[in-house]
This record gives C-alpha cells, structure tokens and sequence, in this order.
C-alpha cells in the first residue's frame, strides 16, 4: 500500500497545488483558509521544492502579486477566506478580463453557520458575479485534486479559476496517499501586449467578448467533466424526485441515501457549478418530476435551473436560507420533501427528544473570551476606565471579544475601527457635539487597512483616540507573523515596518507607546491623548498599547510571574468578573468570594491593579 | 465493526483537536478509513468546541445529530450539551468526578435510550500527575479500556508515543496509562456485577 497520511483539508489543497507545480501562493489569513500557507511552506520544506510564498498585507494584494506571477507564465495560487475575496474583488474582476498566461487558482473559503466570520456569503455567487469558473469540492481529497484540476482550466483558457472550499472541507482531516511531488521549473517571462495588460475601455469591450466565449466553452467541458459533475440515473427511467447538489452538502446526501439504502432516488452531482453545465443539468431536470436542490450557501444551481416549477429549494422554502446544512437539517428537508411527495420518508432519526431536554438544562453559555494574562483585557479596561462615555468602534481580532468587557461597539470590516471612528466624528462635529471616541485595532489588522482610513482621517482633520492593540503577531487566526516583526512566511527575514512609522507617515503627531499592563499609566495616558483630541491645535491621538500575545509568545510574554489570591476583604462586588472578565477568577460559592483557579491563571498580575478593595494581592 | 461516530467535546484549550488527532491516526494505523471535523478560530478562546470523528467508508466529516455512538466530554454542562448527538445504546465518557452531580432529567433521558454514561475524573487524575492541561490524555485512556472502543489501549498509547513533543511524552504516556487502568479497574467492577 502507498504511504498514507491524515491531512487537514487546507493541507490536502497545499499538497494539490504542489502537485500541480504551481510556484507561487500568497495568502492573508482568515479562518476558515489560514492553514493552506503554512502547510504550502510544510511541504516545500520537507520536498525541497522552490515555491515562492508571502504572507501578503491583505487579500487584494495577494491577488495582485498572484495574477502577475500568472501573467508572467507561472503557476500561481491566493488563498483567502470568503470575505477576503470582497477585498480583493476589484483585483477579480478586472483579472477576469484580462486573463492569465500561466494557471491562477484563487482558493476563497466559505463558512456557512458562519463559524468565524461576519457574513455567510457564498463564494460561487462571486465567481459568478467576475465570470469566472467555480469548484466546489465535497472532501479533502477531492479538494486536492480540484487544486490541480483548477490550474490546469486556467492554463488552458488562460482564465482565473476560482476553488471555493467551505468550512466542512477546509477542517476536514482525511487520509491521503502520498505521491511524488514534481518539481515544475518553468522561467517567467513577460510578453508586453498593452492592449491587454493595460487595456483601455475599447479594448476592454474585446476583452469581454472574449471571456463570454470562453465561458461558454468551459460550460460544454462542464457537462462531461465526469469525475466531479456526474448523476446516477438510469436512462429511459422516469423519476418523482431527484436530488441536485454540491460541495459538503453532496457528501451529507450521499451518506443519508446509502444510510436508508435509497436508490430510487437519483442524485446529481456539481462539483463545477459555474459556468453553469446546462446540458447535463437539463437531462437530469427531464428525467425527474421534481428536483430539490441541495447547495452550501446561497443560491447559484437553482437559479440556473430553468423549469422552475420542478425546482424545491431555497427559492420554494424547502430549505432554510441563512445558517449551515448540518446533517440533521439536511435529513429534515429530505425526510419533509419525500413525505410531502406521498414518497415513502426516511427511517427514525435515532434523535431522542434530546434538543428540548438540553434547552430545559439551561446550561451556561460558553463565549469565546480573551485568554488569562491577554494584554487586550487590560488595554480595555484602561480605555473604560479613562473613557466611558465613548463610542468604542473596534475590529477583526481576538480583540473583538472586548466586547464582553464592553470596550467594543462597533466591528464592521477590516479597518473600519478607523473609518468608523472619523465617520462618527464628523456626524457628531456637525451638529456641534463633543462626542468622544476610542478607535481599537490590531496590529495586522492596521497593517492589512488601516493606514488609508488612517491618511483619509487625518486629511480631513476627524478627532479620536486610536489604540492599536499591537501583540506582535496576528493571533486569531492562528499566529502569523506581521510586518511589524520582519519575519516572513518561510520563516526567513524581511525588512521589519514599525508601527510608529506607518502612523507618522499617516500624518499623526501624538504617537505614544505603552505597555497596556501598567493600567493605571496607560488610563492617565488615554486622559492626555484626549486633551490633545480636543485641542484646536491637535488631532488624531494614536496609541500603541504594545505586550505580546501570551500565547503566541508563551514562555516570554509574562516576564514576571506574578501569583495572585483573593484575600478576605472581597466584598463580592463582582466588579472584577463582570468588568475584567478574566476566566481565571470566578465566584467560588464555598467562600463566598471571588477565588483565583491557578490552573487557569496566567500570573500576569494585572488583577491586582483592577480591584476598588484591593482584595487581589500577590502572594 | 462497519461505522463507528465519535463526537469530542469541550471547550476551547482543553486539547479537543489533539484528543481527535490521536484516535484518526491510530485508526489509520489499523488501516481503517477515517473523516474528522474540527472547530478552529474564535471558538478555541475558550467557547465550546466540538469534533467529529467518523470511522469507516463515508462521505461526509459531520456527525448526524442522534448517529453518534460515542461522546468524549472534557467538560459535563458541553457533555449535556451535545448529549442530542448521541444514538440510542450510544455511550458517554465525560470528564467529572462523580455520578451524584448527574441531573435527573439527563440520567432518566438517557436510560430511556439505553445510553451508558462513565464519569471519570480526568481534570484531577491529570492534576495528581502534574499536568493540569492533560485532562484530554487522561480520559482517552479511560475510554480505551472499554470495549466500546474499537482501538486498543496499547496502539492509542504508541501513537501518543510517537506525536508528542519530546518534552512531554513521557508525562502525556503517564496521564494516559493511569486513565487506563482506572478504566480497567472499572470494567472489571461493572463486569463483577
Ligand atoms: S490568543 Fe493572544 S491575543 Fe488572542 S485572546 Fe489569547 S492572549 Fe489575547
Ligand atoms: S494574574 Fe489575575 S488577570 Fe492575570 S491571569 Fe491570573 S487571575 Fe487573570
């Protein structure tokens, strides 16, 4: 037997792009994508290979950086995660026109529920919208050889594919077999062809007409792409209900039918919904009286499908269009569709009543919280402490979780505790209120698009405070180093950007750095940068609340160990667990007082400062 | 043995992935087919957790709610929580020192569907050794003493053997070796009766 091994989807997507030979990958991390980069830069170390990776400032430039790697001949990948693309979305469409030379792959992952994102957009309704070919594939495996099936489209019709992984592939884990990874040693080149690199809207009116036609092309290869678009059914039979789907939801109605052992029920496969594969789509359509159309996360298969009066899907309210097909949601639908056909159901679920015994338990609710000894904990309660009756406008981030501390009002995108901040400023200033505001963002987040919300708010002379939580390292998503650090992707060392310089270079004249771990300095600070807000001669205060993630950082964050116990003047005031929220301290019902779980702890101290008795002491 | 679904579940840094990492790999070992699903990002701060195993030929990496024949819980309320996971005659291995804490409403539920439920205090069996973070080893050795699990004892131990780092596989083989025998103390018991 070949050597297998267990590989986590985005590692399975890596291994098929190295596969494929493709020489370039960029990325900015997101979840549910982050892992694809470190496990490209995994297996280029451990096969010797020469592949070029970046970890890129945000998910247009590493499109940008792709594409011309593209351009130039080469096999080049970006990955992202769903709401990435929207950022890189002006670089797509643009890229569609011109098309490639080599093969580009955009790798933009989806996270129906949403897991970790901000909205359930669906990546095929992108491609769609840039006319560019999609795949969706069902399983790790299957995601590695899209990978490879997706540079080769490219190459091929000199068009950027799209490969839109969602959650259920990307943390998937599967055993794959192990083969020999090519080395592909193919030499840039670049042929200067203005008409099409830098064409002007003449041209580009060509350039579209070019693309009509090769998606039309790639519509009919669509059809008899077997290995991933295929159905079951056999020919001259007529059936009540067939089933069309994709991605994870596929392999979820492909588990329930084997389960209850129903062939009567035909299944077509899309695992390349777009260009949509009319021709097969149309066969399966007329050997069925009814189609449901199972699909991850909007609707793309059945607007395409053309009779609409044998489609049940989202459009008909068969199935619900916000959150993610689990299994059992998927059962449901099908259980609910086949009965109300007068077809026979599925079997029992084997669920006892189960939900309704959980939801009479009343069980705590576990949120997310910032980790014990987070330095974004005491940045937060400083920023209260100094400011409460401001607005808070916040970020992507761990530090998003302020908001359980109350320091978060806002988060929109990517930078808008910036944008947001100048926004409400002006909205305020115009009506002659002194409304104060606190910005908080992170490091990487400042870096992926801050700074032009930053050049754009001091331009037009909006006041705020603007704290950049800067823990050296992009922690959410799974700790990538940021420009901040001048360590690359590859581990090898770029030239280091410092915060303070981007931010002068914005215009700021009040940049101060701080240790947020000092909370009652960082509280007197946050008080002088709001004097200077308000003066006529000042501006826009910028402070950089520095410590390191103690996590990513580990044996070094927390210099100083310090160990804490409450000691018999808690009052019970519950001050510190509603305000400081440290997962550490609880309410111990035996004591009757807030006690410190030392397993949890993380003895970095800063309790001791947050405490009105003073009953948090070092030991 | 033809399919076989496990549900892990916990909260954020109780080492859930490494838990699911473990049984995937030493089932590949035995040459049976695996699918995993795994939670990552905002959830691993702390929040619930939940991973689905599935061994044998299937398509898909997610657990069908009432198909799960086997619940690991490093945490009892995320034990009760994803208790609508497990099948009928399904068994539930949770992190807790003793049955007493057990809600009525749970325990009639469950032996209406003839479930089984083990506690066993693996927080503080990992604690006694030292390595208050290694809860997860300490019941996966629990649970491997059972016949419930399809991968014996000594191959879940080779393959902790061969993933931890250096400097802890010598305290992570400990936690899980005690795990086992209290597993197997407590087999032998139930099978006195
Ligand atoms: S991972 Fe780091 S930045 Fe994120 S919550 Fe934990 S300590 Fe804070
Ligand atoms: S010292 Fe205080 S704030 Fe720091 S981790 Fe321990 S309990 Fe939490």
């Amino acid at each position: 037997m070949m050597h297998q091994d267990i590989f986590l989807g985005n590692g399975a997507i890596a291994l098929g792009l190295l596969e494929a030979g493709c020489q370039v990958v960029t990325s900015y991390p997101g979840t549910p994508s982050s892992e694809i980069l470190p496990e490209v830069v995994r297996l280029v170390r451990s096969e010797d290979l020469n592949t070029y990776v970046e970890w890129s400032t945000n998910e247009k430039v590493a499109l940008d950086n792709a594409f011309a790697a593209a351009v130039s001949g080469k096999r080049a990948a970006c990955c992202m995660k769903q709401v990435g693309l929207n950022v890189a979305a002006d670089s797509l469409m643009s890229a569609a026109y011109m098309g490639t030379i080599g093969g580009l792959v955009i790798i933009s992952c989806d996270d129906p529920g949403p897991h970790s994102s901000q909205t359930e957009q669906d990546t095929r309704l992108m491609a769609r919208f840039a006319k560019v070919p999609v795949l969706d594939p069902c399983n790790p495996e299957e995601a590695r050889q899209m990978a490879g099936l997706a540079l080769d489209l490219s190459e091929e019709f000199q068009i950027p594919v799209v490969l839109r992984p969602a959650i259920r592939v990307c943390h998937a884990r599967q055993a794959l077999e192990l083969r020999e990874i090519p080395r592909n040693g193919r030499k840039a080149s670049f042929q200067k062809e203005p008409v099409r690199w830098a064409a002007t809207p003449k041209f580009r009116f060509l350039l579209h007409g070019e693309l009509n036609r090769k998606l039309k092309e790639i519509s009919r290869r669509f059809d008899s792409l077997a290995l991933y678009n295929f159905h079951n059914l056999t020919s001259g039979r007529q059936y009540p209900l067939g089933i069309l789907a994709g991605g994870v939801p596929y392999a979820v109605v492909k588990d329930i039918l084997s389960e209850e052992k129903r062939d009567d029920i035909p299944v077509l496969k899309l695992g390349a919904p777009y260009p949509f594969p009319e021709k097969l789509a149309e066969d399966f359509l007329n050997a069925c009286d009814r189609v449901l159309v199972i699909e991850e996360t909007d609707t793309v298969i059945e607007y395409f499908l053309r009779n609409r009066e044998k489609v049940l899907g989202r459009l008909s309210g068969h199935v619900p269009s916000e959150g993610e097909l689990v299994p059992e949601m998927v059962y449901q639908v099908m259980d609910r569709v086949l009965r109300s056909l007068d077809l026979a159901g599925l079997k029992e679920s084997g669920q006892g009543d189960a939900v309704e015994l959980v939801k009479a338990l009343n069980l705590p609710v576990r949120k997310p919280t910032l980790c014990p000894g987070c330095p974004h904990r005491a940045s937060f309660f400083a920023i209260r402490k100094a400011r409460p009756k401001a607005i808070f406008t916040s970020d992507i981030g761990c530090y998003t979780l302020g908001l359980n501390l109350g320091g978060v009002d806002t988060c929109l995108d990517m930078g808008a505790a910036i944008t947001m901040a100048s926004g409400f400023y002006h909205s305020f200033a115009q009506d002659q209120i002194d409304q104060p505001i606190v910005a908080t963002i992170g490091d990487s987040t400042f870096y992926h698009s801050g700074a032009a919300g930053l050049l754009n708010a001091v331009y037009n002379d909006a006041r705020f405070i603007l704290v950049i939580l800067d823990n050296q390292t992009t922690a959410m998503t799974g700790m990538q180093p940021t420009p901040g650090l001048g360590i690359r992707a590859d581990a090898s060392r770029g030239k280091a950007i410092p915060l303070e310089r981007v931010v002068a270079g914005c215009g700021i004249d009040f940049i101060e750095v701080i240790d947020p771990y000092n909370i009652r300095e960082m509280i007197q600070l946050i008080k002088k940068a709001g004097d200077y807000v308000k003066d006529p001669n000042g501006g826009i205060a910028v402070i950089i609340a520095r410590h390191p993630c103690v996590i990513a950082y580990r044996d070094t964050a927390i210099p100083e160990k310090v160990k804490v116990t409450v000691t018999d003047a808690c009052v019970e005031c519950n001050f510190c667990l509603d305000r400081f929220e440290c997962p550490a301290l609880y309410k111990d019902e035996t004591l009757g007082r807030t006690a410190v779980n030392q397993a949890l702890c993380a003895q970095c101290g800063v309790c001791i400062q947050i405490c009105p008795k003073g009953a948090i002491i070092a030991v | 043995m033809e399919k076989l679904n496990f549900i892990l579940s916990g909260l954020g840094g109780q080492g859930i992935l490494f838990m699911t990492k473990l049984l995937a790999q030493t089932a590949l070992n035995r040459g049976l087919k695996i699918m995993a699903a795994e939670t990552h990002g905002m959830a691993q701060r702390g929040g619930s957790v939940v991973s689905h195993l599935r061994i044998g030929d299937v398509a898909g990496s997610l657990v069908r709610a009432g198909s799960a024949h086997i619940l690991l819980a490093l945490d009892e309320n995320e034990a009760y929580r994803s208790l609508p996971f497990l099948t009928g005659g399904g068994s539930l291995y949770v992190n807790a020192p003793a049955r007493t804490l057990v809600r009525k409403q749970v325990l009639s539920y469950m032996n209406r569907m003839e479930m089984t439920c083990r506690f066993f205090p693996a927080s503080e069996t990992a604690m006694e050794l030292g390595s208050p973070m290694a809860a997860n080893l300490a019941l996966l050795g629990f649970f491997a003493a059972f016949q419930d699990s399809p991968l014996p004892g000594h191959e879940l131990g080779r393959t902790i053997e061969q993933a931890s780092p250096d400097r802890f596989r010598e305290i992570n083989l400990k936690i899980f070796n005690r795990g086992f025998e209290r597993g197997s103390a407590e087999r032998e018991q139930t099978r006195g009766l």
